[in-house]
């Protein structure tokens, strides 16, 4: 009877030890690819916090002759590592003028000083979402009528509740706006919207006439961008915020952005903006490690537990062994048709741990993912009654977290798997196959 | 002889196989504590990263409340400003990890020699403090420490500068310097020590901040001083409009935000009427999912291996069980009970067991000593508490006697005939 054949055989006649060792493999294998699915989803937990705290760098092109193009721009956001989400900005000053040319009044009263040129002019605040601007997530503006202007074209533009009461304006409006400068640069826009400020202006007897809160005109990119270089098309803009999706590249981008030929980069500030991330940058590596902790923990008792457990298993069978010798089949046969049982059974419970990891890893995916559903629908009323700083749940384009069991991982399973089943049977055999079968059999109770 | 000297035989004629399955109990108890152990430490560890992202609220007077008044600057709300021991009662509050808020003055600042310090346009936009490292410009990462310490509230005339002016002034930290105020309307000198130097990390040539009165400075004109340096600047200066009009208070724990508003709310020596309460916790807001899916994937880490030791556990017992069927048949065709060779296995295993607890929480706590030397700082948080030896003691006996009771039914149920006849 060849090893083979009973290995086969052993096997199926001990059905009930055969299925424990089955089991026991099975549970092992499936523990350790659960824990490496559950590993690579807190990495991606981890990206997507560090995405969330929203690290960002800001060129401030103000200085460039003709601002940061939309050439540029392209090249930027083509440099890896960058999560898409940026915000353009420009700042000019412009007369005003209603549709006819006749210039329109501005709030003068409360101003330090009314520069030469300025009687009618006021400060141009272009975003390419003008509810991002800060005036309206700090400086406490709010919009009262209309829409805010998100669109880079439209010639649209956002006027002050007192300024439109002033001058008579309201939504759908046409009004000029001309450049203070001497240019000749006159743009048609319409009023999409009128806004008020709910915070006073603390700098009332500092500010310059345009300055002020009533005389600040928001529009869009590309009608800032004509007031500012005469251009038609193509918004160049004076400031860029662009984020990254893990602040610790930060410094590599922006290097590589400066790299970026054709642009006057010298004449250029950039701004690094990570301080939420470099606060929760120690803390984060400690959850990292935590995770790290476990697997090694679990890895290790595991490799341990098997070994142990393969060793018990043998021990149940020096009789056997004692017997076999005593057959006269050889003491290598003997120990191959051992690993070949294992072996044998080790890979079935692989392939089937695949299937059970698999869905235990599925399971725990799920009940994550109803939790981030759950917890974006959940309004959190934080202040009762009182002023809330109530902001929509800004959509941060997180990756969405996978638990699944990687190839790579299964292959390391396996691997690992299959030398500890090896290595530990030989080692547990060892000192049984160094005795003469009448030693062995003479040892028995 | 009785079953507890028999089990004590067994126990030592087969010391290796009791060797074995001591280890494996060994081992998969060490692993269990260690697991509930890491899972803690990850709670400490979230709670640490909640910590760090500034959650905070602000306490402001409530201007619609008031009255209203005019003087020569324009108009002016009439409001009761916030009083020191008002701050300081809402910064005793539990969970406050610590607070500011701003007196603004802008005076003339002169050197040791009486001279006029160098600066840039307008003069000095002078922020008094109480603790400037949770000003909001240093805590948005627009300013930095680089010299020297932060004003804190025990700090009676410390005044923190750019190093830009330092840099044109010659200036170092321990120098001396005086500021006025109004000196038309006399209002004292105010001898202040330089404690800090702080850089300036943001562009200022960024027009998005121009809305506020301190965007007309230059950040290098920008001073901290403590509080009762700049409530001495304004001494005697006697007209309305000049106080603390709003304070900042930061959270140890983000989630806790909401309760520590409410206590604060609850402060009755405080008139709400006259104050607004505002709470900013964006940053966490934003991380939350994330890291609550961070915390919820370890806690399932370690769920799946407490599950997963329960059943190795139990398929070590039921395989140890089986292999002594003979052994089984023998006891009960010489007589004995049923129940006394149960008995007397579940006596063996918890001979096992009872050394091997112990022996686990040792090794785990070794585990934990070893791992905080590899991984310093985080490591440290995994502590293997008595509470979780408690609990794993406890639900692995219970454990242990399930185990050996269940895996005992097949072979009680037969008669010891049946058994011996089915041995090979």
């Amino acid at each position: 009877m060849n090893l083979c054949k009973r290995a086969f055989l052993y096997s199926i006649r001990k059905k009930g030890k055969t299925f424990t060792l089955l089991a026991f493999l099975l549970v092992m294998a499936t523990l350790m690819l659960t824990c490496f699915s559950i590993q690579s989803a807190t990495e991606t937990a981890n990206a997507n916090i560090k995405k969330a705290l929203l690290g960002y760098f800001t060129i401030n092109g103000k200085q460039l002759e003709g601002g940061i193009t939309e050439e540029v721009r392209e090249q930027i956001l083509g440099i890896d590592g960058l999560s898409g989400r940026y915000t353009l900005r420009s700042y000019s000053y412009a007369e005003y003028c209603d549709a006819q040319g006749n210039p329109l009044a501005i709030n003068t009263e409360e101003a330090a000083q009314i520069p030469e040129g300025y009687e009618h002019a006021g400060k141009i605040v272009a975003n390419s979402n003008s509810q991002d601007d800060s005036y309206f997530t700090e400086g406490g503006f709010e919009l009262t009528q209309g829409e805010p202007i998100t669109t880079e074209g439209g010639n649209q533009v956002l006027i002050h509740e007192k300024f439109a009461q002033r001058n008579g304006l309201s939504v759908g409006d046409t009004m000029l706006l001309k450049d203070v400068e001497g240019k000749n640069r006159t743009i048609p826009v319409t009023v999409a919207g009128i806004f008020t400020n709910t915070k006073e202006q603390d700098s009332i007897g500092i500010a310059p006439s345009y300055d002020l809160y009533d005389n600040i005109v928001f529009t869009d990119l590309s009608t800032a961008a004509s007031l500012l270089y005469g251009t038609e098309d193509g918004a160049s803009v004076q400031y860029g915020d662009f984020y990254v999706d893990n602040p610790d590249e930060l410094e590599r981008i922006m290097d590589e952005v400066k790299d970026i030929p054709g642009v006057a980069w010298e004449d250029c500030t950039l701004t690094r903006y990570d301080n939420d991330y470099q606060n929760a940058k120690e803390s984060l590596e400690g959850l990292q490690n935590i995770v790290f902790i476990a697997i090694a923990v679990v890895s290790v008792i595991c490799f341990l537990v098997l070994a142990l457990f393969l060793t018990l298993r043998l021990r149940g069978r020096i009789h056997e062994t004692g017997i076999y010798l005593a057959m006269g089949i050889s003491k290598g046969s003997v120990l191959l048709q051992y690993l070949l049982e294992v072996v044998l059974v080790a890979a079935i419970a692989l392939v089937i741990s695949f299937g059970t990891s698999t869905v235990i890893s599925h399971q725990i995916g799920s009940s994550l993912l109803s939790q981030v559903t759950s917890e974006t629908y959940e309004t959190v009323d934080l202040t009762g009654e009182n002023e809330a700083a109530e902001e929509p749940a800004e959509d941060l384009n997180l990756s969405e977290i996978e638990v699944a069991v990687s190839g790579r991982d299964y292959a390391m399973v396996w691997g690992f798997g299959m030398v500890l089943c090896v290595a530990s049977t030989a080692l547990a055999a060892y000192p049984i196959m160094k005795m003469k079968p009448k030693s062995i059999l003479s040892q028995m109770s | 002889m009785n079953l507890g000297l028999r089990a004590l035989l067994y126990t030592a004629r087969k010391w290796k196989k009791t060797l074995l399955v001591f280890c494996l109990i060994l081992s998969i108890s060490t692993l269990v504590l260690s697991g509930l152990a890491i899972a803690d430490a990850q709670e400490e560890q979230t709670e640490e990263v909640r910590g760090t992202t500034g959650a905070s609220f602000t306490v402001q007077r409530d201007i619609s409340t008031g009255g209203w008044s005019s003087g020569s600057g324009g108009s002016y709300s009439t409001q009761e400003f916030m009083t020191e021991d008002m701050i300081r009662e809402i910064a005793s509050v539990d969970g406050i990890q610590g607070y500011d808020a701003s007196l603004i003055t802008l005076p003339q600042i002169f050197n040791a020699d009486g001279e006029s310090l160098e600066h840039e346009n307008y003069g000095f936009y002078n922020y008094g403090s109480y603790n400037s490292q949770y000003h909001e410009l240093f805590l948005s990462g627009r300013f930095e420490l680089v010299e020297g310490t932060h004003i804190t509230d025990d700090m009676s005339n410390g005044i923190m500068i750019s190093k830009e002016l330092a840099e044109w002034n010659g200036l170092k930290v321990g120098d001396t310097l005086t500021g006025i105020y109004y000196p038309e309307n006399n209002t004292p000198a105010v001898d202040m020590e330089i404690v800090g130097i702080f850089d300036v990390v943001a562009d200022k040539e960024d027009q998005v901040n121009m809305y506020d009165d301190s965007s007309y400075y230059d950040y290098s004109s920008y001073v901290f001083c403590s509080m009762e340096a700049a409530e001495g600047l304004i001494k005697g200066w006697g007209e309305d409009g000049d106080g603390i009009s709003e304070a900042y208070f930061y959270v140890t724990d983000a989630a806790q935000l909401d309760n520590v508003i409410k206590d604060v709310q609850n402060i009755s020596s405080i008139n709400w009427n006259n104050y607004t309460i505002t709470s900013n916790d964006e940053v966490y807001q934003n991380i939350s999912s994330a890291l609550s899916d961070t915390g919820t994937l370890i806690t399932t880490l370690i769920v799946v291996i407490t599950v997963v030791s329960m059943v190795l556990i139990t398929l070590i017992l039921f395989m140890s069980v089986r292999s002594r069927k003979r052994e089984t048949g023998i006891l009960l065709a010489v007589g004995i009970a049923k129940p006394a060779v149960v008995l007397q296995y579940l006596l063996e295993t918890l001979l096992i067991a009872v050394p091997a607890f112990p022996l686990a929480y040792v090794c785990s706590r070794q585990v934990a000593g070893t791992l905080g030397t590899l991984f310093g700082k985080t490591a440290e948080n995994v502590i293997v508490t008595p509470e979780h030896f408690m609990s794993v003691t406890i639900a692995g006996g219970i454990l242990l006697i399930m185990a050996v009771l269940l895996s005992g039914i097949p072979t009680m149920r037969l008669k010891p005939r049946q058994i011996l006849s089915q041995m090979e």
